[in-house]
């Protein structure tokens, strides 16, 4: 064997099987390399992305530029400062489109982009069917970049904050001011912003829960931070469960009116706060009269809303109709 | 896994690898042993004499003082705030490091075997007691010295900047300047390997074919090399054996330059798994020993 080895055709079967058995020995580098850079190598990657590749630059485009697609973003991220500058609001949706594509872990990118469309083209918009279509859009956004990087507490912060402030979504924003709140680099706010979902809902019971989660966060006194967040979750619990404001009727009157003058302000749907002991709301103006009410106590609206009117978001369809469906 | 090697665990292909390693080399022992010990000197002696003429290379010089402009330049975004100012600064000057490595590895590496070949100096240095695979493994050497010099160089210039606006760009309190320096040169020693691996198959290429066609040839590997996840991705997707097949040893047989790409982690701040690089950098150190050898052996088999 030795001898034939000497041979040309030796050498190359020497070779072929030398390179083979070494090929054979990186077999586990490379799994070890995937498992380890699940973003590059997983082949449920892809899935993933299919929410993100939805506009804009076609995957194509994107495998071409290969390791440049970071370098790519840049440039388009620079042409969105100059837009962004010019005033040329309305073109800066596609190109953040394009650079969120490109790079989906570009944080800042996703904020922008995000905020963008729930805050400025939103309150741009003229038409209710226009500023529907932007804050949805955002929330989207916000949506797809926390697929993108779900172990970004910002990023789900982010989408929790836009759903709270913008969409008045506040279950969906409790969930992930939650989820933000389980990172160990979430800051103390994002706990106290937990309750304040359900302080705005007046949901009393998850409130109480929520505040005695929020009194055993962030815990630590040599912490200025911790120290602060401890003295405002005090002092809300103390208005709340000592103060016994839980059955407060002019502060529940006070939430559902604030609450909803900011929805309607935002064109969002009006919150009928469905389980509220003392106020029922106006389907229409939204503002709270007392229980058992005909006529809305602010414009003499009628109180009883007669079928395929407006529906606190969430609230099932009555059976009926959902049958039909 | 890759799709043929499903049917074995990644231990067991190890192991059946370090086999026929092992068996391979008893059986030809013959062929490497006598002789072995002076291979060291040559292949030194050598690889000094290609450093020497890459230094007087102008082309490389030329490069070298591009890529330091280019760094440079990039202190000119200081209308963007601190974060985005230090993402702009690090994927840029990691691509510009890993683009400006590869060329300079293309038109260093093409030139070393085909322009000894055209100016004949070749038989000087062959009609010495130099074996022909001591001759390849030397330009290779020499390659990478130079290499590494100029990659050595441009990371310094790089975390130079990077410190220099750490020091100059006032951070905000949602906004902060991360050099991230530690990262920045992890990425640019796995350009280093992406680089040599690439100058590996170059210098393979060079031994068969003329200066122009490997020129051409190393910049196609560069881009399918970089398509690695991809091409992995349409082995796995393939539906007929064939396809599967294709792909497969396609797969295995390009450069895994992929793996050494750390500019996206490093410049969105994302945690990076140095041991994956560790991995990468072995990895690529197997290839680039199984490149050499058919390297050796095509140029032992070459009419001169």
């Amino acid at each position: 064997m030795q001898t034939s080895m000497h041979g040309r055709g030796g050498r190359y079967l020497a070779a072929g099987l030398l390179a083979l058995g070494l090929l054979l020995l990186t077999v586990p580098l490379q799994e070890s390399i995937h498992q380890r850079r699940p973003h590059l190598f997983d082949p449920a990657r892809k899935t993933k992305r299919v929410s993100a590749i939805s506009t804009g630059p076609i995957p194509a485009v994107i495998a071409a530029l290969g390791g440049f697609r970071t370098v790519a973003a840049d440039l388009l991220w620079m042409k969105v400062e100059r837009e962004w500058h010019g005033g040329n609001w309305w073109a800066l949706p596609s190109l953040l489109d394009a650079v969120t594509q490109l790079d989906p872990h570009f944080l800042v990118a996703w904020q922008v982009y995000g905020w963008h469309l729930a805050y400025n083209l939103h309150a741009e918009s003229e038409t209710l069917v226009d500023k529907r279509y932007y804050l949805n859009g955002g929330v989207r956004v916000l949506e797809r970049a926390v697929e993108a990087n779900p172990d970004n507490w910002e990023m789900i912060f982010e989408l929790g904050w836009t759903l709270f402030d913008r969409a008045h979504d506040m279950h969906r924003a409790a969930e992930y001011f939650y989820r933000a709140d389980q990172s160990p680099e979430a800051k103390s706010y994002t706990t106290r912003l937990y309750y304040r979902c359900f302080e705005r809902t007046l949901d009393i019971p998850r409130l109480v829960e929520a505040l005695e989660y929020a009194k055993n966060r962030h815990t630590d006194l040599n912490s200025s931070d911790d120290v602060q967040h401890q003295a405002i979750v005090a002092d809300n619990y103390r208005f709340w469960i000592t103060d016994n404001h839980i059955e407060d009727r002019d502060k529940h009157r006070e939430i559902i009116a604030r609450e909803n003058t900011a929805r309607a302000q935002r064109s969002v749907d009006l919150y009928l706060y469905p389980d509220n002991p003392y106020w029922d709301v106006c389907p229409i103006c939204g503002l709270p009269s007392p229980k058992g009410s005909e006529f809305c106590s602010a414009y003499g609206h009628p109180m009883k809303q007669s079928s395929g009117s407006r529906r606190p978001p969430g609230q099932s369809r009555p059976p009926a109709e959902a049958a039909s469906l | 896994m890759t799709p043929l090697l499903a049917f074995v665990t990644p231990k067991l292909a190890a192991l059946i690898g370090a086999a026929i390693v092992v068996v391979v080399l008893a059986m030809t022992a013959g062929l490497w042993v006598p002789g072995a010990e002076h291979t060291g000197g040559s292949i030194w002696r050598i690889a000094k004499i290609t450093v020497a003429e890459a230094r007087r290379r102008r082309v490389t010089q030329a490069v070298v003082v591009l890529v330091l402009l280019i760094l440079l330049s990039m202190t000119f975004f200081s209308y963007l705030n601190p974060r985005e100012q230090a993402r702009m600064l690090i994927s840029g000057g990691l691509s510009a490091i890993t683009v400006f490595g590869i060329l300079l590895a293309i038109f260093v590496a093409a030139f070393l075997i085909p322009q000894e070949l055209e100016s004949r100096t070749v038989y000087a240095i062959l009609s010495k007691p130099v074996r022909r695979f001591e001759f390849v493994l030397g330009k290779y050497l020499g390659a990478l010295i130079v290499l590494a010099a100029i990659l050595t160089v441009m990371t310094a210039v790089l975390v130079a900047v990077l410190l220099i606006e750490d020091w100059f760009v006032p951070d905000r309190a949602d906004s902060v300047f991360d050099p991230n320096i530690g990262n920045v040169v992890f990425a640019a020693v796995m350009s280093y390997f992406a680089v040599a691996l690439l100058a590996a198959y170059i210098v393979l290429i060079s031994t068969v074919s003329s200066t122009a066609m490997t020129v051409i040839t190393s910049f196609i590997i560069w881009v399918i090399g970089s398509l690695q996840s991809r091409i992995r991705d349409l082995a796995l997707e393939a539906t007929s054996v064939f396809q599967k097949l294709f792909f497969t040893v396609f797969y295995l047989v390009m450069p895994p330059l992929e793996n050494f790409d750390f500019r996206h982690e490093v410049s969105n701040f994302m945690p990076l798994s140095y041991y994956s690089g560790v991995y990468a950098a072995g990895k690529g150190i197997v290839y680039i020993l199984v490149v050499l050898l058919f390297a050796s052996i095509f140029f032992n088999d070459r009419q001169v």
